[in-house]
């Protein structure tokens, strides 16, 4: 099978290249991992991350044929020839297929992707109704990949500023967390004009997700959030304003 | 609460609402127009002087050329953001921008009610 592959070594190349390969791949070579692998043991100098193998840890996310996905559950079977594989655009290249996701990560930090909740603990748990927990799904599955992110025009362009749809969708994750207090915060981070609205609803995002999951419409759902927020602001006001005529 | 929401406190989305209602303004214009254009079918010069003869009209015509200008001054400021890194050029594109679109407000309220 036929491949190209992007390479660069920033210690020994002036500037990227396309490396072919034809590799026999065995007939247990059933993913795109498995022949990167395969690569590998002919070419020890091609670098790209891995770990889990099966979807979950998010590692071996790579721009494959032109679009983002996980090496590790796309199907050789599915891909055409010669196959092109290239780094996460949008991210500074470490070496080869390894993107440095540090502004990812920074992203998505600055969502706080984390319980705020002032109650004080109490002695089992903090429960939720079944439809609470509910509401999580579609959200908490999210495996940080960075696919998404990295297919999304506007991070490109702004990446300090556009949280991007993974932050963006964790960000909407704890805002609907029946057990989370900081909401009101949560979108009030999220107002500058940069940070949530550079989303023009392209579906980059959507459609590469390897979890199949829907980062523009928890986007959209955030806004509807700020309607809410708006809204209550205003009838405390009102109710602020009856108390003082009072 | 929309009002509450084109204020300065949600500076994300007063530009977003904005360019939505903006949108919204133009996209109820251009029906209007599209009924009035296939009642009166304005073939002839006119014809069409007639077509712009209603008041009502032609100020709707107008509030639908201020949503185009804010539509177009928030869409091509985005572009600019996005697509023309060095501060100096865009500061001078923005600058131009805001020029031209001045004008083109000026000329259609001089086309409509002058």
């Amino acid at each position: 099978m036929k491949f190209s592959i992007y390479r660069f070594n920033p210690d020994v190349d002036q500037k990227p290249y396309m490396q072919d390969y034809d590799v026999v791949l065995e007939d247990s070579d059933q993913m795109l991992l498995d022949a990167l692998l395969r690569i590998k043991d002919l070419d020890d100098s091609l670098s790209l991350r891995k770990s889990c193998r099966e979807g979950v840890c998010g590692s071996d996310s790579m721009n494959i044929n032109g679009k983002n996905g996980l090496a590790c559950i796309t199907k050789l079977s599915d891909l055409e020839e010669p196959v092109v594989l290239r780094p996460m655009p949008g991210l500074p290249v470490i070496r080869d297929l390894v993107v440095d996701m540090t502004q990812f990560f920074e992203n998505y930090n600055s969502v706080k992707p984390y319980l705020v909740n002032n109650d004080p603990p109490p002695e089992t748990e903090r429960l939720q109704s079944p439809e609470d927990r509910a509401k999580l799904d579609g959200l908490y599955e999210c495996i940080l990949c960075g696919a998404c992110t990295t297919s999304c025009p506007s991070f490109w362009w702004n990446p300090d500023k556009f949280v991007g749809p993974a932050g963006l969708m964790q960000a909407y994750r704890f805002m609907v967390d029946s057990r989370d207090q900081d909401i009101d915060e949560r979108l009030e981070n999220l107002e500058a004009p940069d940070r949530l609205y550079r989303c023009h609803n392209i579906m980059n995002c959507v459609e590469v997700c390897p979890k199949k999951l829907n980062p523009s419409a928890a986007i959209a759902k955030i806004k509807d959030l700020k309607f809410e927020q708006a809204r209550e602001h205003k009838s405390q006001a009102k109710k602020q304003i009856a108390i003082k005529s009072v | 609460m929309l009002i509450e929401l084109l204020t300065k406190r949600y500076p994300g989305m007063r530009a977003w609402l904005t360019q939505r209602l903006s949108g919204l303004v133009m996209a109820i214009y251009c029906v209007i127009a599209l009924i009035r254009f296939l009642v009166l079918q304005p073939n002839y010069y006119e014809a069409w002087v007639d077509f712009f003869q209603p008041w009502w009209w032609r100020l709707a015509s107008l509030l639908f050329w201020m949503s185009l200008l804010i539509h177009a001054w928030l869409g091509m400021r985005d572009v600019f953001k996005d697509y023309v890194p060095n501060p100096n050029i865009r500061g001078v594109l923005v600058k131009l921008l805001v020029v031209v679109l001045w004008l083109y407000l000026a000329w259609a309220t001089w086309l409509l009610l002058g």
